[in-house]
């Protein structure tokens, strides 16, 4: 259980949270859902450890995590709008340059099948800067095949299918129910709560962000 | 499943390879930054005259400038397109620290961008009737000064993350630090040029370096960290 305790996030001069407490529970998907400017990306990016807390503490088994967050990061895989693809790379480069960084081996087959994994494969050799939009976020999604042969216990998403087709977000579903399976826990801020068939958990900051905006 | 491809050094590697790749698919940045020193460099003897000897004798000077003016704009891209494209926020869910990633980006940057340029410098020197004798000595220099400008650039490329017109403020923020690096540098030459030791200048330029090659990393971490956070 991820437990967000008195959490206050400030952009700039504005408060996007003033101690928020809320509990994102483990082995299932939670979605954080909320207006746009509500802050679900500024709390996915702290949960990630990137945006500071003014106040507040993020802990997993009671354990503060970004007191430690080479460790945390070792656990997650963190995908956002911004992908993290180099436009003069092809989608393959990306994949296996992202898989070297993360200190894991880099083996033409696991490549392939991490490609395969959200259909891409055929796509392999294509720039970053020749691809649709779809096809970006289906080369950035191909990174959580390695979850399924690494360590890895936490997906943090920012709007994951927003361009996907509906034969992505098949196999994105296909790919969320296998990782719930190992017990891997996923935390996807979307506007779109028909993103998965299956029961998840809803924080929604929709309310809060009214009260909270100062 | 992690394997011996986890050490620091495999992923310090794999963020060079990575560096190299792009930047070699983007040569034209630099074919510009030796276009653009070859421009500044011809304006000298335009400026001053074709005067053999007058030019000779800033013409040490003048390479070091051109150098340095020449890289300027390259300088923001060393952090800029990993940050737009999110590729910081990747680097930072890596157990690997920052600090170490940030300094193979500056060495990449040193071996990708100004040791070609300093290569091509022989040119320049021909073109501002420099004593070719003199240019080991000024390859030298700006090779071992070229490191300490590309790890101040890495701190101003990190300082002004997100900002909006870092391009115009970059070159106020780090030419200052620059300072010491070019009278150093341009020192070497001068001493060869009087007929004494360089090795005075010489070492405390690399003096210089190693400060930067130390404090650098750290900053810009620092510096990163900040803009990711934002």
């Amino acid at each position: 259980m991820i437990n967000l305790e008195n959490l206050t996030i400030q952009r700039g001069s504005r408060t996007i949270f003033s101690d928020f407490n809320s509990v994102i529970e483990t082995g299932l998907v939670t979605i954080i859902k909320g207006e746009n400017g509500s802050g679900k990306s500024t709390l996915l990016r702290a949960l990630a450890g990137f945006t500071p807390l003014e106040n507040g503490k993020i802990k997993l088994n009671k354990k503060n995590i970004l007191s430690s967050t080479a460790e945390w990061s070792q656990k997650l895989i963190f995908i956002d709008t911004k992908n993290g693809l180099s436009t003069d790379l092809t989608i393959i480069e990306n994949l296996k340059f992202w898989v070297a960084i993360k200190g894991w081996s880099t083996s033409e087959e696991n490549l392939k099948k991490a490609l395969k994994s959200v259909n891409i494969d055929k796509y392999a050799n294509l720039f970053i800067s020749q691809c649709s939009e779809g096809l970006k976020k289906r080369a950035a999604l191909a990174r959580l095949y390695y979850s399924f042969i690494n360590k890895i216990d936490f997906w943090i998403l920012d709007e994951p299918t927003n361009e996907l087709d509906q034969p992505s977000r098949v196999l994105f579903q296909q790919l969320i129910s296998s990782f719930l399976k190992q017990k891997g826990t996923v935390i996807i801020a979307s506007h779109d709560l028909n993103i998965l068939e299956k029961k998840f958990n809803i924080i929604d900051l929709t309310l809060l962000n009214k009260r909270n905006i100062k | 499943m992690k394997t011996s491809h986890s050490s620091w050094t495999y992923i310090f590697i794999a963020h060079m390879k990575r560096d190299f790749l792009t930047n070699s698919r983007s040569l034209i940045d630099l074919i510009s930054i030796i276009g653009f020193m070859l421009l500044i460099i011809l304006l000298f003897p335009l400026g001053i005259g074709p005067d053999k000897e007058k030019l000779g004798i800033v013409s040490n000077a003048i390479i070091w400038i051109g150098l340095i003016i020449a890289i300027l704009p390259s300088l923001e891209k060393i952090l800029q397109k990993d940050y737009e494209s999110g590729w910081l926020d990747q680097i930072a869910t890596t157990d690997v620290p920052l600090e170490i990633v940030l300094l193979s980006k500056s060495i990449s940057y040193w071996l990708i961008v100004l040791i070609p340029t300093i290569l091509s410098s022989p040119l320049f020197a021909i073109l501002l009737s420099m004593e070719l004798k003199y240019l080991p000595w000024l390859i030298l220099s700006m090779s071992i000064g070229g490191l300490g400008i590309s790890l101040i650039g890495l701190n101003g490329s990190a300082l002004i993350l997100g900002a909006k017109r870092g391009n115009i403020l970059l070159p106020i923020l780090i030419i200052p630090l620059m300072i010491p690096i070019l009278i150093f540098g341009v020192g070497i030459n001068e001493a060869v040029k009087i007929g004494e030791s360089p090795f005075g200048n010489l070492f405390l330029l690399m003096a210089l370096t190693l400060i930067y090659l130390v404090i650098s990393p750290f900053i810009s971490a620092l510096l990163v960290r900040i803009a990711i956070g934002r």
